[in-house]
């Protein structure tokens, strides 16, 4: 027969203080990993929601993103008309020529970072039906006007609606506000392609987006464009571009973060050893008594440890409990591909929180067991001895 | 002092206890010395005397865009510019994209008046210079993939249509980046492109640091009303640019670093905690010898500050004997060439240490010191 949980659960009561501070110690501890874990899985995913299936992103061969790539414009048609590429209800291509361009700007902070630029038109914004314009209106081509994300309007200088700001040759009027549900365009600033193109005397594209007709038709897209050896070329799926950026701006925090997992989870694992060292001390003659009742080994053994792990799972709520108000705050890190800044949001999942949850189950157990292998090891005769 | 030995026979009394916290304490100041190393490396990154006196012209609108090599000659003739190159950033790849490390192509002609600060053996100097395929690398890279001079290196261009395939020449040590890039010669890297004529920025030698902001001055003043207007910085202030991108990193650190001493503070109290717990009849005897309650208070906290001091010097210390025993540039990949504990980390471990070992005992220890001797004597907690 196994020795009741409530034994345990009273023994914590009674020893409150202790195990309160044990798991309190324990439950910072989720914390912090938590917020880690939201971090980069919140910078995670804005790259891997970026982005439809059965749409491309054209970029020149070698390139690794759209900030490094230029196309001639002669090669548009070539892309324009290749078979599989869907259409409108007018029959036009869906094929959008785009212009990515990094500007320096002051953020609200004041301290000064690079974001993005893109030059598109009314196609670009028909792949993208993710975009809402949640303030003004959209740029109006021919008057230097330009729409900023909600989030870069809100990190940066001269970006908030009605606000101008310099660039290249001109000055530019904000006149929307556009958000596209914490996509890595959610980074960007939009303007008209021929002005963008115009000011920074950069006769080319940056990239292209098409839609294809349907899988098939896109993975032949991409099979004809790698083969055309005159276009010099690439396709890529536009969710595999985006995820394929994750590493430039998520890698270096993600190695932090585990660094940092590892380290106050061993510290934990110390505290939590110590308190339950404490307790089967103390609780010396009990644990004889209970031995001597006709409980085993093995029962003492699993007593102490899940002892450990209440105060481990305990721990691990409250750390949830502290890290949620974390969820939802924005912030922004580089993007060590494109020099410009990545923003994103703290994102605290349901998978997340039960990582946290298993994170203090294994630093109870952890810290526990070698004090719950030292109580089921007491020998009887020295305990009543004493 | 003379209390000294109470207090060591106190802590080894149960020698696992005290074992275990210390360890604990350990472990999180070790991590809170990590991350502010971290913040002070990023934040004053290497600087060599030459660095001092280096100037980064670059376009004003980004880093990204490119600047005629034309305007190299008209930097030289700034007053107070004692050397100028252009260099730029070739961004290639070496077998995997994993592999990243940074890359310049240069003007190899005055590269050693410019970066005066590299420390390399005079004939693997010259071969450089005279081979146009040649690059030098710094012996961090050169460790990581194992290059020996003589070594072909051939990368794929990513950001420009070329493929780079070099010969090294030589190893270098030393410089602001502490031994961590690979330049070869901007002549091959133009040539390969067609001669367009463009770099990235110029790396510009002044004559004394004092004349440092007049000539970023003189130099925009130039190209202040041409397509590609620049900004001169120093090289440190172009540095910490990047630094700043990668975002409000003081915030996290700060936060992360007051969440772990505020567990540690916990871990400690709980100790101390036990420990006066189990020593109640002991103060009480102090009491009746005559003890004062501030004589014992203090006797009290000095045990919890020397239990927590121990774990805070392991940890610190430990963190920079471990640090400077390690190559970090070869293991952060080159993010940071140099990872050096200050002193300034250390004096932030010890205060930790003595704040965390006063605000763990304090209340215990002024509940027990308080307690009226024949109530402590006769047990009753």
């Amino acid at each position: 027969m196994k020795i009741p949980l409530r034994y345990n659960l009273r023994s914590l009561l009674v020893r409150w203080p202790g195990s309160l501070m044990t798991a309190g110690g324990i439950g910072l501890t989720v914390a912090i990993v938590v917020t880690m874990m939201a971090l980069v899985g919140g910078l995670e995913n804005t790259f891997v929601d970026t982005g439809h299936d059965g749409q491309l992103v054209v970029l020149r061969q070698g390139s690794i993103n759209e900030v490094n790539s230029f196309i001639n414009r002669d090669l548009f048609p070539a892309v324009r008309f290749l078979p599989g590429v869907a259409r409108d209800g007018r029959g036009e291509p869906l094929v959008s020529g785009e212009i990515v361009v990094v500007i320096n700007n002051t953020r609200v902070d004041g301290q000064s970072s690079n974001m993005i630029v893109r030059g598109l038109t009314e196609t670009g914004f028909v792949l993208r039906p993710e975009v809402r314009i949640v303030a003004g209106r959209k740029f109006r081509p021919g008057l230097r006007e330009i729409m900023a994300s909600r989030a870069l309007a809100e990190r940066f200088r001269n970006m908030a609606l009605g606000e101008t700001i310099r660039f290249a040759r001109s000055q530019w009027k904000v006149v929307g506000i556009f958000d596209t549900g914490g996509t890595a365009y959610d980074s960007e600033a939009w303007a008209d392609y021929t002005e963008i193109s115009q000011d920074w005397d950069r006769p080319v594209y940056s990239s292209m987006l098409l839609r294809a007709e349907s899988a098939a038709a896109a993975d032949e897209i991409r099979r004809r464009v790698a083969a055309d050896p005159r276009i010099n070329l690439q396709a890529l799926p536009q969710r595999e571009y985006f995820a394929g950026q994750t590493g430039a701006a998520a890698g270096g925090t993600k190695a932090l973060g585990y660094f940092i997992a590892v380290v106050v989870g061993i510290g934990a694992c110390f505290a939590a050893m110590n308190m339950m060292y404490g307790a089967v001390m103390s609780r010396a003659a009990e644990i004889a008594t209970l031995r001597a009742v006709g409980f085993r080994r093995r029962h003492v053994l699993a007593s102490f440890l899940a002892e450990s792990l209440i105060v481990g799972v305990a721990g691990g709520v409250l750390g949830c409990l502290l890290a949620l108000p974390m969820h939802g705050i924005s912030s922004g890190t580089a993007n060590f591909q494109t020099y410009s800044e990545v923003l994103f949001n703290f994102r605290i999942t349901p998978g997340i929180l039960l990582r946290g949850l298993a994170y203090a189950a294994a630093v109870g157990a952890l810290g526990g067991y070698l004090p719950a292998r030292r109580a089921a090891r007491m020998k009887l005769i020295d305990v009543i001895r004493e | 002092m003379k209390y000294m030995r109470f207090l060591l026979q106190n802590l080894f009394r149960n020698r696992r206890r005290t074992i275990l916290t210390v360890l604990s304490i350990a472990v999180s100041v070790f991590l809170i010395a990590t991350l502010r190393t971290l913040l002070t490396e990023m934040e004053a990154p290497p600087e060599t005397p030459d660095s001092g006196l280096r100037l980064i012209t670059r376009h004003r609108v980004s880093i990204v865009n490119i600047l005629p090599v034309s305007y190299r000659a008209k930097i030289a003739q700034v007053e107070g510019v004692e050397a100028v190159i252009g260099s730029i950033w070739y961004g290639g790849v070496y077998k995997d994209p994993k592999n990243f490390f940074m890359q310049f192509a240069v003007d190899t002609d005055q590269f050693f008046a410019v970066n005066s600060d590299l420390i390399i053996p005079e004939e693997q100097k010259q071969a450089f210079l005279k081979d146009r395929t040649g690059a030098i690398a710094g012996e961090n890279i050169a460790r990581r993939f194992g290059w020996k001079v003589g070594d072909r290196i051939t990368m794929e261009g990513s950001l420009f249509d070329f493929d780079a395939e070099l010969t090294l020449r030589g190893i270098y040590r030393g410089g602001s980046d502490v031994g961590s890039i690979l330049y070869f010669h901007w002549d091959y890297f133009n040539e390969a492109l067609g001669n367009r004529g463009f770099t990235g920025t110029f790396s510009v030698k002044a004559r004394s640091a004092a004349e440092l902001p007049a000539i970023a001055e003189r130099i925009d003043a130039l190209f202040a009303n041409t397509s590609a207007p620049t900004k001169t910085e120093t090289e440190k202030a172009f540095m910490l640019g990047f630094i700043s991108m990668v975002g409000n990193v003081r915030l996290l650190i700060a936060g992360i670093a007051s969440a772990v001493i505020f567990t540690v503070i916990l871990v400690a109290a709980n100790t101390m905690a036990m420990s006066i717990r189990e020593r109640v009849r002991e103060i009480g005897i102090l009491k009746a010898l005559g003890f004062r309650r501030f004589q014992i208070l203090s006797l009290l906290l000095a045990e919890s500050v020397l239990l927590s001091l121990s774990g805070a010097l392991l940890g610190g210390f430990g963190a920079r004997v471990l640090y400077s025993s390690m190559n970090m540039a070869l293991v952060t990949g080159g993010f940071f060439p140099r990872f050096d504990v200050t002193p300034g980390t250390l004096l932030l471990c010890v205060a930790i240490g003595v704040g965390v070992g006063i605000l763990s005992a304090g209340l215990p220890a002024w509940r027990a010191a308080r307690r009226p001797a024949a109530a402590a004597m006769r047990g009753v907690v």
